[in-house]
């Protein structure tokens, strides 16, 4: 797109998004999405439902600027409870705990939220100018996927999630194998037949993503540190200093860059590319690091790259939307259920028909993500003095905000039982040392990689060979085994030693 | 053979556990044709993984030297079970304020440094908020005294 | 003898008084919020449809009709619990005529189609009809046709899941035609779009994908309905083309749980009526595609009835089963 039009269409889009009413819907996304972010459970999909016929009285541009204000807001709040309480807001914070949740840990938690908010930021300017520029030649790229190209993509980050851990590769193998499982749990999509739900209605759908990681994180780490909470009063007590330091910025340049860059090409893929993300940035950085094994101690690379990531991915996100009128994820189909409540049908056209409505969207983006970082980082101040409350009662409330948080997502009390049982599965978990985010990212992938396994083999009738004769498939599953032989390597010539000692 | 590690076998035993559990409940689903994979196949595979995994945990627990079991600690996972499972089963039938003043005491007796009069002033503000953000802030429909059920919404 | 007469003109004051009471409750309802159960998470088609009610009936009683998403297994969750709800005329059921008009025949559902609800009024039936991708090279009905004879198992069509409405128009087709496609079955229609577009899949019958065929991304086929889109002038229907009895229509309409006061569906009914004839309804029922029948609450019961029967016998003789 030429630069002629390129501010032609921006200075549309700026029009209507500085408006006094744009201005202040957006705000008032933003503001609603990071509390919604903050809050455990209560994710921007439950909000974005609740407000959807509230923003019926609204101009489509003023309601469709709040809801994806909603959206991303969420995105910049589900990181301050991932790194503040180990406890990840979202799918695409599971990843921010591993090191941002050490870093608080060692009274570093001002320098992870900001480092936090400022990739954010610069992830979600560069997403905006990406679907400004590039929104339609972008679409067609995430087009040349089949479906046997998600499949080796999945896979690729299935063994990422090996990467990922911090200790033993046996154990990270079989909490991803029992991630799968428990991602099989539900109707089987292919064929309508059910699994694993002893013909409990409620499991038809699936174990739910946040009842799980409130369980596994949220009440299992109550439940071990209330075993002895003056030892983690202490940890949290000393804090030193809000800001990230010359060097913390220094570091953090690239990992920033690099994960917008992933988290931006990922974002674009309407069958699930985002939830790739965060994870996929982090175990970059991981394996570029001089240092990998000190990735899981609090590396400020491990916040800023997913961080940034996960940004730019929600930005992205919304060009399948935009331009085609396919969403992406739950939030996208709302946002497309709030185009449909203002008669605006979206598709192709949408960029044509309503050219303000589309500009001003995507300027709002970026306005919005200033004031989220105008917001978050004064914010910053009072999060950090949270974690001075003493740990007995911070737990009661964690446990509180966990179990209203589930609770409203469906108006189910059933899905507080899960929680629960999934509270004292993760303590045994971490009795034996066995860690939550492979498994998380098993049940996040598993089911994927199932479904698309068999779309890929039902359309090539049952040739297994369309997987490596497609060259996007190919190249992922080439990466995905060199990875494996790397990881696997030194692990089975440390096995050959120990067994020849005996 | 001695276990070397505690931990490690425990974990193994997990692993297999499961492993057969699955590969029992799923042994009767339909594993279709190579071409139109079934149900049963990925759950059938995973079990295997699964055993083969924890078979594997059990000879580094007999062969390789690594932390024991630590002690369990019962208060808190009893009592923090229960508090979850007490607002499960409250909240719909006798309202928000109930639900969380039962559950947040479990939670609190479940703590062996609750200073009570503290939790009682904690517990107030907290109710306080809790009723404020979510059903007058975020218009949840969550019922909040007992006399509300069922069906009138709490604020109409 | 005094007393005796006296209790009983007591007792027959404190009768008429209490069907007053009832007679003056149906009167004056609606008096509080009234809850449409959607049992489809938000967003979806449902969503389109029924809001845009919502909202008329709210301005039409003066009282709030709020929509309320249960989303789940295909509509069986948030069925159940319309089903189970209190008959009191404060809960309704908003859905497609899937959950009850086609589930049942493939699996057991926790309530009965027809003795769990009492019909309401028509919301709004779809208008759509397959559409094809232009890679196929085929740019009509007949010429669709004709291709798939030539090239069986060829073509592709991705539905919305299996046993779903479009599921089932697919194997209406084939059995009508005798011709042979490939089933892909998806999660939703946006899913399916996402395969289509690029020509990944050939085919598929979803309201979605209308607004690309008016871009001319996507060819129509024919419409499965009685009357032709208003947007497709050229686009015949099925029956216009020589297959009749195959429309396996989605509509979409108001359920009240089973024993609600036959004076407030009366009521609900009416003023749906009303509603439907206005210019406005009309023109936001096309823009999702829907047009809307007019029916009394009877009529519509009968037209489950006839639903649930004709579903029964495409799923038997096409051999359709939940595996």
């Amino acid at each position: 797109m030429e630069l002629g039009g390129l501010f032609a269409n921006l200075s549309l889009g700026l029009s209507v998004a500085m408006t006094v009413q744009n201005l202040f819907w957006c705000l008032m996304g933003a503001v609603i999405g990071t509390a919604v972010g903050v809050l455990p459970g209560v994710g921007p999909t439950a909000t974005m439902a609740l407000l959807l016929p509230a923003t019926y009285f609204l101009p489509p541009e003023g309601a469709l600027i709040m809801l994806a204000g909603i959206y991303y807001g969420s995105q910049y709040g589900g990181s301050t409870t991932a790194i503040l309480v180990n406890l990840p807001g979202e799918a695409s914070s599971v990843v921010t705990t591993l090191d941002g949740h050490q870093m608080a840990l060692q009274g570093r938690a001002g320098p992870a939220l900001a480092i936090a908010a400022i990739g954010s930021f610069f992830a979600g300017t560069v997403a905006t100018l990406a679907i400004a520029m590039a929104a339609p030649p972008l679409t067609k790229l995430a087009q040349q996927f089949a479906p046997a190209d998600y499949f080796s993509l999945m896979a690729l980050g299935l063994v990422f999630a090996v990467v990922l851990a911090r200790g033993s590769a046996l154990k990270a193998f079989g909490m991803i194998f029992l991630g799968m499982l428990l991602g099989l749990v539900g109707t089987d999509v292919n064929t309508g037949n059910t699994r694993f739900t002893f013909d409990i209605s409620d499991l038809f759908d699936g174990l739910g993503f946040v009842p799980l990681v409130m369980g596994i994180f949220g009440i299992a780490e109550i439940m071990h540190n209330l075993a002895d909470p003056q030892r983690r009063d202490l940890a949290t007590a000393k804090i030193s200093g809000l800001f990230p330091t010359m060097a913390d910025i220094k570091r953090s340049i690239a990992p920033i860059l690099r994960g917008t860059a992933l988290g931006g090409l990922l974002g674009i893929l309407p069958g699930g590319g985002a939830v790739l993300a965060s994870f996929s940035a982090y175990t970059v950085e991981k394996k570029l690091s001089a240092t990998p094994e000190k990735f899981g101690t609090g590396m400020i690379e491990g916040v800023a790259a997913p961080e940034s990531a996960n940004n730019a991915a929600a930005q992205t996100s919304f060009i399948p939307m935009l331009t085609l009128g396919i969403p992406s994820n739950a939030v996208m189909a709302m946002m497309i259920g709030g185009m449909m409540i203002h008669g605006i049908i979206p598709g192709p056209q949408v960029m044509e028909q309503r050219p303000g409505l589309f500009w001003g969207m995507i300027v709002s983006m970026w306005l919005g993500n200033l004031m989220l970082v105008v917001l978050n980082l004064p914010l910053i101040g009072i999060w950090v003095r949270m974690l001075l409350v003493p740990y007995r009662l911070l737990a009661i409330a964690i446990l509180f905000f966990c179990c209203i948080g589930v609770y409203s997502l469906n108006n189910s009390a059933n899905e507080v039982l899960i929680i629960a049982l999934f509270g004292v599965i993760g303590y045994l978990l971490m009795k034996l040392d066995c860690e939550p985010a492979p498994l998380l990212l098993g049940f996040l992938l598993g089911p994927m990689m199932e479904v698309y396994m068999r779309r890929a083999m039902l359309l090539s009738r049952g040739d297994p060979w369309v997987f490596l004769q497609r060259p996007l498939s190919l190249t992922f599953l080439a990466i995905a085994v060199l990875l494996m032989v790397f990881i696997l390597l030194p692990n089975i010539r440390r096995a050959r030693e120990t067994a020849f000692q005996e | 053979m001695r276990i070397k590690s505690g931990q490690d076998f425990a974990a193994g035993l997990l692993f297999i556990a499961v492993g057969v559990a699955a590969f029992w409940i799923g042994a009767d689903y339909p594993m279709g044709t190579p071409q139109r994979p079934g149900t049963g196949v990925l759950p059938r595979i995973l079990a295997w993984c699964l055993i083969g995994t924890g078979a594997l945990l059990w000879l580094k627990a007999l062969l390789v030297e690594g932390p024991n079991l630590t002690r369990w600690a019962w208060r808190p996972v009893i009592m923090i079970s229960l508090a979850t499972v007490a607002f499960a089963l409250l909240v719909d039938r006798l309202g928000l304020v109930v639900a969380m003043l039962v559950s947040m005491t479990l939670a609190a007796l479940g703590t062996p440094q609750t200073r009570w009069l503290e939790y009682a002033v904690f517990t107030l503000v907290m109710v306080a908020i809790g009723v404020g953000m979510f059903v007058y802030g975020l218009r949840m429909p969550i019922p909040i005294w007992p006399k509300d059920l069922p069906g009138a919404l709490s604020w109409n | 003898m005094r007393r005796r007469v006296f209790l009983g003109l007591a007792g027959a004051t404190l009768a008429m008084g209490f069907s007053t009471h009832a007679l003056a409750q149906t009167e004056a309802w609606p008096q509080r919020t009234v809850k449409l159960l959607l049992p489809y998470a938000p967003g979806g088609a449902t969503d389109a449809i029924g809001r845009p009610w919502a909202d008329k009936l709210s301005q039409a009683f003066g009282q709030q009709f709020v929509v309320e998403n249960r989303g789940g297994a295909s509509g069986m969750i948030g069925t159940e619990a319309a089903a189970k709800s209190a008959p009191d005329g404060y809960t309704f059921l908003l859905t497609p005529n899937a959950p009850l008009a086609v589930l049942p025949s493939l699996r057991k559902t926790p309530y009965d189609p027809v003795k769990s609800f009492d019909a309401v009024g028509r919301v709004g039936d779809v208008i759509n009809g397959f559409v094809i991708h232009p890679s196929v090279g085929v740019k009509t009905f007949n010429e669709m046709v004709e291709y798939a004879k030539k090239n069986p198992g060829k073509l592709t069509y991705g539905s919305s899941g299996n046993g779903t409405s479009t599921h089932l128009r697919l194997e209406m087709l084939k059995y009508k035609t005798g011709i042979d496609i490939l089933h892909i079955p998806y999660r939703g229609g946006a899913d399916t779009l996402n395969d289509v577009l690029p020509g990944t899949v050939h085919m598929m019958n979803e309201p979605v994908s209308l607004a690309h065929a008016k871009a001319g991304k996507l060819i129509l086929l024919n419409v499965n309905a009685q009357v032709r889109h208003p947007d497709f002038p050229d686009v015949p229907t099925l029956t216009e083309l020589g297959i009749t009895g195959a429309d396996v229509p989605i509509w979409f309409s108001i359920f009240a749980p089973a024993g609600t006061p036959k004076d407030i569906i009366a009521k609900l009914n009416a003023k749906m009526i009303e509603i439907a004839k206005t210019d406005d309804m009309k023109a936001k029922m096309i823009a999702v595609n829907a047009v809307v029948p007019l029916q009394s609450p009877e009529d519509m019961a009968k037209h489950l009835l006839a639903d649930i029967k004709a579903n029964a016998e495409l799923i038997k003789a096409a051999n359709i089963t939940i595996e």
